[in-house]
C-alpha cells in the first residue's frame, strides 16, 4: 500500500526516458544531415565583435551550484551578448540530479544547442560523440577558436587529454594553468601548533603525534576535550575516497591517468591490491580508531565539512584555497606532504591542466557550430576570462597593476558567487594566475609553494579510450570501483579487518583488475607515442 | 457484493443468444459511466501499457541517436553481464530480505494495532491511539530520514545519550551493516502501521455484532472472542492485502534506501533498485539496468502468481 510513490519515482524516470526516446528517433535524421551539410545558416564574422550581424539566440543546458544566481541575471551573460550579438538561453539544473537530468536529455534526444559547464565525462564524450550527438570539435576550433587554438599549442598535454583515438574532439574542458587551482593545500592549525609548542609534522609519524596533542591536551584553551583533529570531504560514490586521494602521496601512491596509478619505468600499475595501500588504509584506520580522524568523515553533508573548516576548532584538513576559513585565516598554514614510513613524499593528488572535461560541448542540433565556437573562445582569453570571473569593472572589481580584484564593497557584499558561473567550478574558461587573486591570495600562494617541489612532473588527465575500449573499461571499473571504495571504507573505520587483505586482493583479481590495468597501459602507450 | 452481481448479470445475458445487442443498449444507456471508465483506460495505455516498448531496449544495445528501433540487438548480454556480476547475489539477496522481513514483522502489526484499536472501549481514547499511529504516515521521505539522523547520531542524539547514561558506549547506528535492515524496517512500521491498519479496522466494524453477543452469552473470554470472531472475520480482507503487498515485493521503498545509503551499510543497503538508479540513470547504461529492471519485475511476476494460487487453494480467497 504504502509503496506506490517508492515505485513510482523510479519507473516514472525511467519511462519517461524510454517514452521520450521513442519520439527521439524521428531527429535521428535531422543529426546526420546537419553533419554532413556543414554549413551553418547565419554567416559569422571571421574575427572581431559582434559575431554576427543578426542577433541570434543559442539554447544551453547548465549546471547551477547552491553559491550561484540566475545566469540571465549574471554580468558577464549580459555584457557578452551586447558584445556578441548572440543570446543565451540558459536551461540550469541544479547540482543535485543534475547527472540524472543531463543523461535524460541524451537519452531521450531532446538535445540543446550547447552544453555548458556540463561535466560530460570521457565516457560519455566518446559514447555520446560515437552516436552523433555531440559533434566533433577539432576543425571547429582550428578555424574559430583561436585563444584555445593558443593554449592547446603551448600546453600540448590538453590535447591529447581531450582527443579520441579516432582523433576527434567532442568536448572542451575548462583550462587551469594555475598550478595552485588544481590541488587541495594542507591546511594545520598553526596557532594549535605554537600554543602546544610544537612543530610542524613532516612525517606521517609526526602527524599522529600532532594529532593526538590536539585531541588530548586542549590546544583551543577552553578546558573541554572538544577538539576535532583532522578532518576531509565526505565520499561521492564512483569518485574515490577523499582520504584516500589526500594521504596517498606518503605512502608512494600516485594518481596518474585519473585512476589510482603509478608510473613506473612506463609501466602502468593499479596500486588498488598493493601492500603499499594496505599499509595506508592501516594508518588512517589507525587515526579513526583513536578518535584524530573525523569520525562523521564517510557520512558528513558538504556544508558540514565547510563550517568544520570556519570554525576554528578543526586541526587539520585540506582545501583548494582559503576562502571558507578567510575570517580565521592567521590560524591556519599550508604544509608540505608529509614523509611516509618508506620515506615517500608526494603530492599525488592534483588535477590535469585540462581540469575539468568536459565543461562545453555542442550537439548535433545546434545550426551555428561555427558561431557557438566562436562565443566560447573567447573566454579562453584573459580577458573573456576576467569578465568571466570579475563581472563589471568598477563596478564589481578594479585593475591593480594589470590584474583584477574585486572592490572591497562588492567583497562585503557577499555576493560573489551570484555574479560568475566559476563558482561552484567546472565552468568552460580559463584559470591562469592572471584572473585568480581572489581563489589565489598570498596564503594560498605559499601553501602552494610548499607542494609543488613533490608533485610529479608531468600529471597525465585520464586517457580518452575508443568507443568499445570505452565500454569495456566501464564495465569493469563499475564493480572495481564500487568494491575498492566500499571496503577501503570498511578498512579505515575498523569494520572490516585486516585479516581480509588477501580475501580484497583476490576478489580485485577475480574482477579483472589485471584486464582493466591492461587497458590502461595500451592507453598509455598510445598517448605516449 | 454489488460488483458480482453485475458480473453474474453480464455473464447470464451474453450466454442468451440473440441478446448481444442488448448489451450494447446497455452501454449506451449508462454511456455516463463508461466515458468515465475511458480516462483510467487511457492512462493505463498511454503510461503503463505504451512504455513496454521501451522494454525491449534491455536485449539491445541502447543508443539513443539511433532510437529505440535502431538499436541493434545483442540478445541476453545484459541479463549475462547482470547474473555473473559480482553484485548479483548481494543485491537480490538485499531485496528479497528486505522485503520479506518486512512481511514477516510489519504485516501481523498493522492487524494487531487493527483488533487492540478494535477492543478499546473508550472511543476518546482509541481515536487518540488512531491519530498518533496514523500521523507519521503523512510525512515526507526526505524529513524522516532527517529525524533518523537526528536520532541516532552517535555524538548528539538522544538515543545514544540513552544509551550511554546507562552505561553503554555509543552505536554508529547508520553506519553499521548490521543495524541497516532494523532501522529501515522499524521506522517504516512507526511510519505505516496506523496507516495500514485503517483497512482491517473498517473490516472489522462489518463484524455482526450478534456473534459476539452470542459468543459472550457462552461465556467466551474476549482473547476467545478475537480469536474465533475478529481474526476469522477479516481473513478474506488479510489474505487480498497480503496478496496486494506481494505486488509491490521486489519495489520497496527506493527513495528512503538512497537517502540512508553510505559506504559503511551499503552491504546491507543496496537492493536493486538504487543499483538501477546509480547504474542506469546517473551512468547512463539504460540498456544494461532495463535488463535488471525486468528481471525485478520478473521475480515479482512469478510470486505474485504464486502466492495468488496459493492463497485461492488455501482459503478460497484470491485476487482473480
Amino acid at each position: 500500500m504504502s509503496k506506490h510513490w517508492a515505485r513510482g519515482a523510479l519507473s516514472t524516470a525511467l519511462i519517461s526516458a524510454l517514452l521520450l526516446a521513442g519520439c527521439g528517433s524521428n531527429s535521428e535524421k535531422g543529426a546526420e544531415s546537419k553533419n554532413t551539410e556543414g554549413s551553418s545558416e547565419t554567416t559569422v564574422s571571421a574575427s572581431g565583435f559582434p559575431l554576427t550581424k543578426d542577433s541570434i539566440t543559442l539554447k544551453m543546458f547548465t549546471r547551477i551550484a547552491p553559491v550561484n544566481g540566475a545566469f540571465k541575471d549574471m554580468p558577464v551573460f549580459q555584457d557578452y551578448e551586447k558584445m556578441s550579438n548572440v543570446h543565451v538561453e540558459f536551461t540550469e539544473a541544479p547540482t543535485d540530479g543534475f547527472q540524472e537530468k543531463k543523461n535524460l536529455l541524451f537519452a531521450s534526444n531532446e538535445l540543446p544547442d550547447a552544453f555548458y559547464r556540463s561535466g560530460i565525462s570521457q565516457l560519455e564524450a566518446t559514447r555520446y560523440g560515437a552516436a552523433g550527438q555531440l559533434i566533433p570539435l577539432e576543425d571547429l576550433i582550428e578555424k574559430y577558436a583561436p585563444n584555445l587554438k593558443k593554449l592547446m599549442e603551448e600546453y600540448p598535454e590538453i590535447r591529447s587529454g581531450i582527443t579520441t583515438p579516432e582523433g576527434h574532439i567532442y568536448a572542451i574542458p575548462g583550462i587551469v594553468t594555475l598550478d595552485a587551482a588544481r590541488t587541495d593545500k594542507k591546511w594545520i592549525n598553526q596557532a594549535w601548533l605554537k600554543k602546544l609548542n610544537m612543530d610542524i609534522p613532516v612525517t606521517t609519524d609526526d602527524l599522529y603525534n600532532v594529532l593526538v596533542a590536539f585531541r588530548d591536551k586542549d590546544p583551543n584553551g577552553n578546558g573541554k576535550k572538544d577538539e576535532l583533529p583532522m578532518t576531509a570531504r565526505a565520499p561521492v560514490p564512483g569518485q574515490g575516497l577523499p582520504i584516500v586521494n589526500m594521504m596517498s602521496g606518503s605512502f608512494g601512491l600516485d594518481q596518474q591517468l585519473g585512476y589510482n596509478i603509478n608510473l613506473v619505468n612506463d609501466k602502468v600499475e593499479i596500486w588498488m591490491g598493493n601492500d603499499r595501500n594496505k599499509e595506508m588504509l592501516q594508518y588512517l584506520n589507525k587515526l579513526y580508531k583513536e578518535k584524530l580522524l573525523d569520525p562523521d568523515m564517510f557520512s558528513q553533508k558538504e556544508a558540514d565539512y565547510l563550517a568544520k573548516q570556519s570554525s576554528g576548532n578543526t586541526g587539520f584538513f585540506f582545501d583548494q584555497t582559503n576562502n571558507v576559513f578567510m575570517p580565521i585565516k592567521d590560524q591556519y598554514t599550508g604544509i608540505a606532504p608529509f614523509k611516509g614510513p618508506h620515506g615517500d613524499q608526494m603530492q599525488s593528488q592534483g588535477a590535469p591542466i585540462a581540469r575539468d572535461f568536459g565543461a562545453f560541448a555542442i550537439t548535433s542540433a545546434n545550426k551555428n557550430p561555427e558561431l557557438t565556437m566562436r562565443w566560447i573562445d573567447y573566454f579562453y582569453s584573459d580577458e573573456g576570462s576576467t569578465m568571466l570571473r570579475f563581472g563589471r569593472e568598477g563596478e564589481n572589481y578594479e585593475m591593480k597593476d594589470g590584474i583584477p580584484y574585486y572592490t572591497e564593497a562588492f567583497l562585503a557584499s557577499g555576493d560573489q558567487g551570484k555574479i560568475t558561473p566559476y563558482a561552484g567550478g567546472g565552468a568552460p574558461h580559463l584559470i591562469s594566475d592572471k584572473v585568480a587573486s581572489f581563489i589565489n591570495p598570498p596564503q594560498v600562494q605559499e601553501a602552494q609553494d610548499k607542494l609543488t617541489p613533490f608533485m610529479p612532473k608531468v600529471r597525465y588527465a585520464s586517457p580518452m579510450f575508443d568507443e568499445n575500449t570505452a565500454q569495456e573499461v566501464n564495465v569493469l571499473r563499475n564493480d572495481i570501483d564500487k568494491y575498492y571504495e566500499e571496503q577501503s571504507t570498511k578498512f579505515i573505520a575498523g569494520a572490516l579487518s585486516f585479516d581480509k587483505w588477501d580475501e580484497f586482493q583476490s576478489t580485485l583479481k577475480k574482477m579483472k583488475i589485471d584486464k582493466l590495468q591492461d587497458l590502461y597501459q595500451q592507453a598509455y602507450d598510445k598517448m605516449k607515442k | 457484493m454489488k460488483s458480482t452481481q453485475v458480473r453474474t448479470n453480464a455473464a447470464l445475458s451474453r450466454k442468451i443468444p440473440g441478446q448481444r445487442g442488448r448489451v450494447w443498449r446497455q452501454m449506451v444507456k449508462r454511456s455516463d459511466l463508461y466515458l468515465m471508465l475511458l480516462l483510467p483506460i487511457a492512462w493505463y495505455l498511454i503510461f503503463h501499457y505504451g512504455p513496454m516498448y521501451g522494454l525491449q531496449i534491455a536485449f539491445k544495445n541502447f543508443n539513443p541517436a539511433k532510437g529505440i528501433i535502431g538499436s541493434s540487438w545483442v540478445g541476453f548480454d545484459h541479463f549475462v553481464r547482470f547474473f555473473e556480476s559480482f553484485y548479483f547475489w548481494r543485491l537480490l539477496w538485499n531485496t528479497l530480505a528486505i522485503n520479506l522481513f518486512s512481511l514477516l514483522i510489519a504485516f501481523p502489526i498493522s492487524i494487531l494495532l487493527a483488533l487492540i484499536v478494535n477492543e478499546i472501549r473508550s472511543k476518546t481514547f482509541s481515536k487518540i491511539l488512531q491519530n498518533i499511529t496514523f500521523i507519521p504516515h503523512f510525512i515526507s521521505v526526505v524529513v524522516i530520514v532527517g529525524i533518523l539522523n537526528v536520532f541516532l547520531s552517535p555524538t548528539t542524539g538522544p538515543i545514544n545519550s540513552l544509551i550511554e547514561a546507562l552505561g553503554g558506549s555509543p552505536i554508529r547506528f547508520l553506519e553499521e551493516a548490521g543495524w541497516f535492515k532494523t532501522i529501515f524496517i522499524g521506522s517504516n512500521i512507526w511510519q505505516n502501521m496506523g496507516w495500514q491498519s485503517i483497512i482491517y479496522i473498517a473490516a472489522l466494524s462489518g463484524v455482526n455484532p450478534q456473534l459476539y453477543e452470542a459468543a459472550k452469552m457462552d461465556g467466551a473470554s474476549r482473547l476467545r472472542r478475537v480469536w474465533h470472531i475478529s481474526l476469522p472475520g477479516i481473513i478474506p480482507v488479510i489474505v487480498i492485502m497480503l496478496i496486494l503487498d506481494i505486488g509491490h515485493f521486489m519495489d520497496i521503498g527506493f527513495e528512503k534506501i538512497l537517502l540512508m545509503q553510505n559506504n559503511l551499510n551499503i552491504e546491507s543497503s543496496d537492493v536493486i533498485s538504487t543499483f538501477v538508479y546509480t547504474t542506469g540513470i546517473l551512468k547512463g547504461e539504460y540498456s544494461y539496468t532495463a535488463a535488471i529492471g525486468l528481471f525485478n519485475s520478473a521475480i515479482n511476476l512469478v510470486l505474485l502468481l504464486l502466492v495468488n494460487r496459493f492463497a485461492r487453494k488455501v482459503s478460497e480467497t484470491s485476487l482473480w
